[in-house]
């Protein structure tokens, strides 16, 4: 559990060191830059992601039709080196997860092959419900194999899934409670329920040892990036078609995707996983503290965020970097409650502004960070400063000692420590707790204008709050300020170009992708700092796709800012 | 001052409101700038704005404290039945046969000779003689003298109260009707409809408009309306300060007055109000004639004291008592079957009769006299309320079910 921070002194420096170092590589590009042609693709390994949450019901959705249930729960997902996304890769399966995805197999096939829904979703009707019809059985398991498996199914696997519907249809008199059993099998395959990569041999002498992704898996790592679903069936005649290996054929292909309406749900995604959404999960307040939280609050919180992301990101196309400085915003009565603003709309959801003197600005200063951030029953500059550091700069802050007295800043009743700068001061005597809280503390007590669900206040225990704060540099006295900081620091592009490629090939980047790194970030900043063009470098990059079958499987620890870090040290 | 909009002031006297935050078309403004956190007005388009979280009748103390009931308390049907010695429990008659015939003496008494039931046409029952009110005057109950008449004019009307605090010429004749009924003593379920507001069927905005100095303003303008959203409440069923809330569309439930601030006690110039009110989903209508507010603006920026007026009888006697003009979802008179239901059965819960109410009613009410000394048509009514910080807006937004709305007239009748 992470309460208050603390960070050895040593690796304090290492922090800032490496902080500094980005920012003078950085600097040096900020202007409109020189675009360099991507360099030599480096590659990594092949990925076995397993499906989170949100793809395996769009992909129900896309393959079946968006009123079939999915009738499950399902296991919290990993989060590793600081993404979900990558956790994806390393979990495994638990004994409730097998049981989870069962449920909701049966959910999804017992819906389809419904008297409702078999004449729309199966591609042929037997000429007995109760015989076995092997050419319609044949012709139902190639094409949900290839929805399904993202893949044609091979020779066996397409006779084992035949044999499968003839088998139960025999047994039970049914057609379609076989066609059911087969397509039960294809939802609980591994080759389902994972997005198992796989790799061709290079095709030209520049790739040296380098392999590529085979078509099928370029297209569903390319469906999954920008649309956060499945291949669709353009996609996967595309790839059947050996267009996307082509550079003009993948263009298409990757232009199709970011223009089409699924695109959105991509980038609510990568949103979703960079700012820890899966938090909310567990989300508490304390009500006589914070009467105004519930659950509509928290669920609109999350949403207002990604309306403002959405709106500003795809809609605007606006500056990344604007995100920290914009007034734009959504609301909803209940958040107008927490914000203590007017919202006329009655139902559903209002565009409106920040007021200019509402000391909102920004994603930052939206009740979803401010509450996820804190304690159910106070707040804390600590958690607030180290998930500003880790979520929007990628900078890491160490697990506090083990032998820490948290006393002093867990009682906010103390009377002669009324203020959490006044808790956090006397909490920093001790030398050991001293170095994290140098970084985590002073952009923390910037917010500590917001209660821990995120509403503004001036005081606490009668004490006049100190906002004061400090980024990396820049001094300010207000959340306008730590807006404008966090706007203009150099790692604020870096760390949503790391994280976001991270989040595309579902691993850490590896030491020797830092030319392709400082590639992306140079493009980033010459189109504007624009997600969607950052998404289509990506999708487009012959990195993206390219396989080092000798960088093993799996996450390394050595990743390019880590190097970096590394390399400071020494 | 009579600048129509807070946001208008010249910079001297924006000065005097000291921590007022101009935020667009909404404004937070501190009530009590101080060394602690001042609580804040809630404020849209130069428009303080409050939703009303508590509302009930003043009234006086429990006729058991005060012993003003010494004749008893008011009797249902069942109790005037069984005051004669027929309508008392024979020997070797079982509780259900009882209970049988008592209700068959109530279906009668409750009836009129040409067939119509009592609570539908009062005027024409008999008088009750069971029916008690409250005919003290030394009995404390807060409130505003709404005639001006007698404070202290030497000609003290005998029928005004006087408050614990010791302000004179209160009048408070709605009091009077229900002082002695048991249904109406602190225990009692009557003075409890501000329930179904906090369910949200019904609610009061407030808002202030021109406002230069909280303590002591010489005018203000002040609105009153009927809340057309549902009020926002916490997990654990309280307000929430800050909602947002749109007044009722319907200009009937609109008014507009002005008044000035003392001593930070804000007092009206009488204006006819109305509210909705929502008795067992027939819906009835809460009007007010020259109707004050007195109120205190408290520390946590929200509003306590009273609304005062005269409410006309026929409509006290509707909303209390005989449910007459209870309309359904649809706009229509309700179910007769609804109303007669909800009259007889609240008559016989509570503890009257409807037409021994309706008689005290038109008794008792001392508004709208005819010039000539004859009946009065309303009755001076004295409310309690509490209100909070709340952003009232003026938008026609419809509601989320207005899809699923229907007609649930099912008249058996």
């Amino acid at each position: 559990m992470v309460t208050e921070l603390q960070i050895p002194p040593l690796l304090t420096r290492v922090v800032l060191a490496a902080s500094l170092l980005s920012t003078a590589i950085l600097v040096g590009c900020d202007s409109k830059s020189q675009v360099a042609a991507e360099p030599e693709p480096v590659g990594g390994p092949t990925v076995m992601r397993r499906l989170t949450e949100s793809q395996y019901r769009a992909t129900i959705a896309d393959i079946f039709g968006a009123d079939i249930p999915v009738v499950a729960r399902f296991e919290r997902g990993l989060r590793a080196e600081g993404l979900l996304a990558i956790g994806t890769g390393e979990s495994g399966m638990s004994p409730f997860s097998i049981e989870q995805y069962d449920a909701a197999a049966r959910s999804v096939a017992t819906a389809a092959v419904s008297p409702g829904k078999r004449a729309v979703l199966l591609p042929c009707q037997p000429q007995d419900d109760q015989i076995f019809d092997a050419g319609c059985a044949e012709r139902i398991v190639s094409d949900y194999g290839l929805r399904l498996f993202r893949r044609p199914l091979s020779s066996a696997e397409q006779d084992q899934f035949v044999a499968t519907v003839q088998q139960a249809s025999e047994q039970l008199h049914d057609f379609y409670a076989g066609v059911k059993h087969a397509l039960v099998g294809m939802l609980m395959s591994p080759d389902f329920l994972l997005r198992i990569e796989r790799s061709t041999a290079g095709e030209s002498d520049t790739d040296g040892e380098l392999q590529k992704l085979d078509a099928w898996s370029k297209a569903s790592r390319l469906s999954y990036f920008l649309t956060n679903s499945t291949p669709d069936v353009e996609l996967l005649r595309a790839a059947a078609a050996g267009e996307l290996d082509s550079e003009d054929g993948l263009q298409r292909q990757v232009e199709r995707l970011i223009r089409s309406p699924r695109f959105e749900a991509a980038v609510r995604a990568f949103f979703e996983d960079m700012l820890q959404y899966e938090r909310f999960a567990d989300l508490a307040k304390d009500p006589s503290i914070y009467p105004a939280f519930n659950s509509q609050v928290a669920a609109d919180a999350r949403e207002q965020t990604l309306r403002t992301v959405v709106d500003h990101l795809i809609a605007r196309q606006g500056d990344y970097r604007d995100l920290f400085t914009t007034r734009k915003t959504f609301l909803t009565r209940s958040l107008g409650i927490v914000y203590r603003l007017p919202v006329v709309t009655r139902n559903g959801w209002e565009e409106t502004q920040y007021p200019p003197d509402s000391h909102r600005v920004g994603i930052q200063s939206n009740i979803d960070f401010l509450a996820l951030h804190s304690h159910p029953g106070r707040s804390s500059p600590t958690l607030r400063g180290e998930a500003l550091r880790e979520i929007f700069l990628c900078q890491e802050v160490p697990d506090p000692p083990a032998n820490v007295n948290f006393a002093v800043v867990q009682d906010p009743s103390n009377q002669s420590m009324p203020t959490a700068r006044d808790r956090l001061t006397a909490h920093r005597t001790e030398p050991s707790c001293a170095g994290c809280h140098k970084i985590m503390d002073p952009v923390g007590l910037t917010l500590e204008n917001y209660d821990g669900l995120g509403s503004y206040r001036t005081h606490e225990n009668g004490a006049l709050i100190d906002s004061s704060g400090s980024l990396d540099g820049p001094d300010f006295n207000d959340v306008d300020g730590l807006a404008q900081a966090l706007h203009d620091h150099p790692e604020t592009p870096r760390c949503v170009v790391e994280k976001m490629y991270r989040f595309a090939v579902g691993r850490d980047t590896v030491w020797d992708e830092r030319a392709y790194m400082d590639y992306l970030i140079h493009r980033f900043v010459d189109v504007g700092y624009r997600i969607p063009e950052l998404m289509q470098t990506i999708a487009l990059s012959k990195n993206f796709f390219a396989i080092n079958p000798d960088s093993g499987h799996g996450v390394t620890n050595k990743h390019a800012s880590a190097a970096t870090e590394k390399e400071v040290r020494l | 001052m009579k600048t129509a909009h807070i946001n208008s002031k010249p910079a001297r006297v924006r000065a005097t409101l000291a921590g007022l935050a101009l935020v667009s078309t909404a404004w937070l403004v501190q009530a009590e700038p101080s060394g602690q956190q001042a609580s804040q007005l809630a404020v849209y388009q130069g428009k303080a704005g409050f939703v009303v979280t508590s509302f009930a009748y003043s009234l006086g103390p429990d006729a058991e404290d005060t012993g003003a009931c010494a004749d008893g308390m008011s009797k249902n049907l069942a109790e005037i039945y069984a005051l004669k010695p027929a309508g008392r429990q024979q020997q070797g008659e079982s509780d259900a046969a009882y209970t049988e015939r008592v209700s068959k003496a109530v279906a009668v008494l409750a009836t009129l000779p040409n067939g119509d039931n009592v609570c539908l046409h009062p005027e024409s029952a008999p008088v009750d003689p069971y029916f008690r009110t409250l005919t003290r005057t030394d009995v404390p109950v807060a409130g505003i003298d709404l005639d001006g008449v007698g404070a202290d004019s030497g000609q003290y009307p005998v029928d005004d109260f006087t408050s614990a605090d010791g302000t004179r010429g209160i009048d408070n004749q709605f009091y009077r009707v229900v002082g002695c009924s048991r249904s109406f003593q602190s225990n009692g379920p009557s003075n409890i409809f501000g329930t179904e507001m906090l369910t949200g069927a019904w609610g009061i905005l407030v808002t202030l408009e021109g406002i230069d100095d909280l303590r002591n303003d010489d005018e203000v303008q002040v609105g009153i309306y009927a809340n057309a959203d549902p009020i926002q409440l916490s997990t654990r069923r309280e307000p929430l300060a800050y909602g947002t809330y749109a007044m009722d569309q319907d200009p009937r439930f609109r008014a507009q007055t002005r008044g000035y601030i003392r001593d930070g006690v804000l007092y009206t110039e009488p204006v006819d109000v109305r509210f909705h009110s929502i008795v067992n989903s027939l819906r009835l209508e809460r009007p007010l004639r020259r109707a004050r507010l007195q109120v205190t603006l408290n520390d946590e920026a929200g509003l306590e004291g009273f609304l005062a007026g005269y409410t006309p009888v026929d409509a006290m006697y509707d909303m209390q008592y005989g449910y007459r003009s209870g309309r359904g979802g649809d706009g229509e008179l309700g179910p007769l079957r609804r109303r007669l239901g909800t009259a007889n059965g609240a008559a016989f819960v509570l503890g009257h009769t409807c037409n021994g109410a309706w008689q005290a009613l038109h008794r008792l009410a001392d508004g709208d006299c005819d010039e000539s000394g004859g009946e009065c048509q309303s009755i001076s009514t004295q409310y309690r309320l509490q209100a909070i910080p709340a952003f009232v807006v003026d938008a026609a937004t419809a509601s989320s079910n207005a899809a699923l709305e229907k007609s649930e007239r099912v008249d058996g009748y």
